[in-house]
């Protein structure tokens, strides 16, 4: 089987992370993003994945080559030359997708986290025998999003409707679907809207069927919500597998370590934290619902939470971060700073405290 | 009392204006709890240091502290400073306010018991060196009534103060006005003088005027030493300047009190450097810069403390805390990973672990020094910035 992931454009929501990597290398859990969605596929017996991206496709290749040798599984990057929408890419990968086996494949979008029940959802399709498959997630806020309305039975869409100003069912569109190559010959290549355009024809033709995801779903492309999803994501790792979980007396709640991080004496660490490779947290330090990335260095008694800090930077002696604090790559709080949702770009030191949610260039 | 005099008949009294509770209500929170001229600088109550300076005055007979404070809170002061500084000191309660003058006129007969020749008149809300031995010095070299204690300060900050105007060659006062509205001069009245007795019959002679002016001026009693007497007395060779080239602040909040508090323990560092701590983490915790740690308080070795950090009896700081620039008040406890900046902590406050109490640290600010009242609980992991938290609260 084959599968696309919609990468798309310059992940501006996810700065200033994204200025260093591109949005589907942000790690998220101590994993590339898109990492989760390349072993899910590969899970389902998906052969071959292709990117639809936009930019930064050279730093995208090098890091790919890697994953195909691990894990087996094949990776191309689509990239297209001008925005073709959440469609167009279909097109532009037409002859990847669309091969001899006539085989559904799978389009995913990169921002998103869940379980990916993708077996389940193929099980589903074949069951329904439908054009195409998608997941729908229930949400407190649907006009968001595209909110679908189906049949209660059979899971039939009857209404697909993109950010309804009025309450019109509230599960949405989880951005998973499951479409058979028939799809692709209702899709020109230039900018299309697969929500705006092509949906709503396939609902006309009753071809669209839809799926409740169970479990968590999180659109990770903002901080806050990649903040929650942390805790999502942990919440479920508890369940599957508490083995990949730290603990100790020094550990509250759920808490990701990678085994090469070091962890002081004297800290308190979670709940809904993740400590990436290399890192070093020393004596008593305080972390909560945090994500630390890769060679970053938490020095004495500093106190993080409700914020992520960017590979290789340091947060100094004594220093408190929290409020949805970003640090980029390489960026270094002095000892003994208060951050209180500072925003700050790359390579950056910071010697004076930030008393109120800014962006610091 | 002028003229020829044998040094061994030259002898001083000091006295001290502390004010009451009605006076000094921009020091509350603080103040709520103790009488501002006991709240400690630098480890040691306010007047204290006054009192310390004068101790330097050659032939020193008598300390009077004047306020209108009740007696029971400065019973106990009064005698314990006394015995500590080998100096009688005395607390003399004015039943109502006399103004600045006045009130050293109310107790001329016991101030005059001990036949001195000199009387020192300090503020104890003044922060500075007290350079009196070198004020007596000069006062006796110009033979006038009066002294006064005068600094530079920036014009823009001058018509806070009494500003003057001097000789620069005579150091007469030429003239003085208080708080004027257009600039009149940069140099300020510091609120230090010292007076020969003459001065008890200037302050008689403007009761008197008054009583015939009747009942359209102040009360009789009621006489304010600088538009009462500096002012009338300016230019008629009669009062001079001394100027210090030293610090002065003026203790009008607890802002201002944290910068004096640093004032007082750099000050220490020249007169008694061993009131200061020293530390550098492996028994005794890390010292940065001028630090008083009363010797009942504990310290735990991995904390960090300082600069111009001031720790007073029995409070208990943690593992790994860090304070600068404040004041810790007695029976405080500060656990472990907390960090404290630019902030007065109360007395039997509670700082919690890895919470964080700061502010600015703008002195003149209204919130620019944040201020935990007495028995303010802050829990675990709070974060307090440029608040001033009344007694009794948890956070």
């Amino acid at each position: 089987m084959k599968a696309l992931i919609l990468v798309g454009g310059f992940g501006t929501r996810l700065r200033p992370l994204t200025l260093s990597f591109p949005k589907p290398l942000v790690d998220f859990a101590n994993k590339p993003m898109i990492l989760h969605q390349i072993e899910a596929l590969k899970a389902t017996g998906v052969t071959e994945v292709v990117l639809a991206i936009s930019y930064q496709p050279e730093v995208m290749l090098n890091f790919l080559k890697d994953f195909e040798s691990k894990l087996g599984i094949k990776i191309t990057c689509s990239q297209e030359t001008e925005p073709l929408g959440t469609a167009g890419p279909l097109a532009l990968a037409r002859d990847i997708l669309a091969d001899e086996t006539g085989e559904p494949f799978f389009v995913l979008n990169s921002d998103v986290i869940s379980e990916y029940p993708l077996k389940e959802m193929i099980a589903f399709h074949k069951s329904h025998g439908g054009e195409a498959s998608m997941l729908v997630t229930k949400v407190d806020e649907p006009s968001k999003y595209g909110v679908v309305v189906t049949e209660e039975s059979t899971g039939k869409v009857e209404r697909y409707v993109e950010k309804p100003k009025i309450f019109v069912g509230n599960k949405i569109n989880a951005g998973i679907y499951l479409l058979n190559p028939s799809v692709l010959d209702r899709i020109e290549l230039k900018p299309t809207s697969i929500e705006k355009e092509i949906f709503p024809k396939i609902v006309s033709e009753n071809q669209l069927y839809a799926m409740v995801l169970p479990g968590y779903w999180m659109d990770i492309g903002q901080p806050k919500d990649y903040i929650t999803g942390l805790r999502l994501y942990l919440d479920s790792l508890r369940k599957k597998s508490q083995s990949k979980l730290a603990s100790g007396a020094h550990i509250i709640g759920n808490v990701l370590v990678d085994d090469s991080a070091k962890i002081g004496e004297g800290c308190l660490i979670g709940p809904d934290v993740a400590i990436g490779p290399n890192c070093v947290i020393e004596s008593g330090v305080r972390l909560s619902r945090c994500t630390i990335m890769r060679g970053v260095r938490i020095k004495e008694h500093a106190c993080i939470s409700s914020s992520i800090i960017g590979w290789h930077s340091t947060v100094g002696r004594w220093a408190r971060v929290e409020n949805m604090t970003i640090l980029g790559q390489d960026v270094h709080v002095c000892d003994e700073i208060y951050s209180n949702g500072g925003v700050v770009l790359p390579h950056k030191e910071i010697k004076a405290s930030i008393l109120k949610p800014e962006i610091v260039m | 009392m002028m003229g020829m005099m044998n040094t061994d008949d030259h002898r001083a009294v000091a006295v001290i204006m502390v004010g009451g509770p009605t006076k000094g209500t921009r020091f509350r929170p603080l103040s709520l709890n103790i009488p501002k001229p006991l709240f400690p600088l630098a480890g040691q109550p306010m007047v204290h240091h006054p009192i310390f300076a004068c101790k330097r005055i050659p032939n020193l007979a008598q300390i009077y502290l004047v306020g209108f404070y009740e007696q029971r809170e400065f019973a106990l002061y009064v005698s314990s400073i006394s015995n500590e500084l080998k100096v009688p000191v005395k607390y003399l309660k004015e039943d109502k306010p006399h103004g600045s003058a006045g009130g050293l006129y109310k107790f001329r007969d016991l101030i005059m018991e001990d036949n001195p020749s000199h009387i020192f008149l300090l503020n104890c809300d003044v922060c500075c060196s007290f350079p009196l031995p070198e004020m007596l010095e000069a006062h006796k070299r110009y033979g006038g009534m009066g002294t006064i204690l005068v600094i530079k300060v920036s014009p823009e900050s001058a018509d806070q103060f009494g500003e003057l105007v001097a000789d620069p060659n005579t150091n007469e006062l030429l003239h003085y006005t208080e708080k004027p509205e257009t600039f009149v001069s940069d140099r300020i009245n510091c609120g230090v003088y010292v007076f020969t007795p003459e001065i008890f019959t200037a302050i008689q002679g403007v009761s008197a005027q008054r009583k015939d002016r009747g009942r359209l001026s102040l009360p009789a009693d009621f006489v304010r030493l600088d538009q009462d007497i500096l002012s009338p007395f300016a230019g008629k060779k009669q009062l001079y300047t001394y100027e210090t080239m030293d610090f002065w602040e003026q203790i009008k909040t607890p802002g201002m009190s944290l910068k004096c508090s640093g004032l007082y323990l750099s000050l220490f560092r020249h007169t008694s450097p061993h009131l200061l701590n020293q530390g550098d983490g492996t028994k005794s915790a890390t010292i940065i810069g001028d630090v008083y740690i009363h010797p009942s308080a504990k310290v735990h070795p991995t904390a960090q403390i300082g600069p111009n950090v001031s720790i007073s009896a029995n409070a208990r700081i943690g593992a790994g805390a860090r304070l600068i620039n404040c004041i810790i008040l007695d029976d405080v406890e500060i656990k472990e990973n907390a960090v404290v900046i630019h902030s007065i902590v109360g007395w039997k406050c509670s700082i919690g672990r890895w919470s964080r109490v700061q502010a600015e640290g703008d002195h003149k600010a209204k919130l620019g020094v944040t201020i935990l009242g007495e028995s303010v609980n802050v829990e675990d992991e709070v974060v307090v910035i440029n608040c001033i938290v009344l007694p009794n609260k948890t956070l």
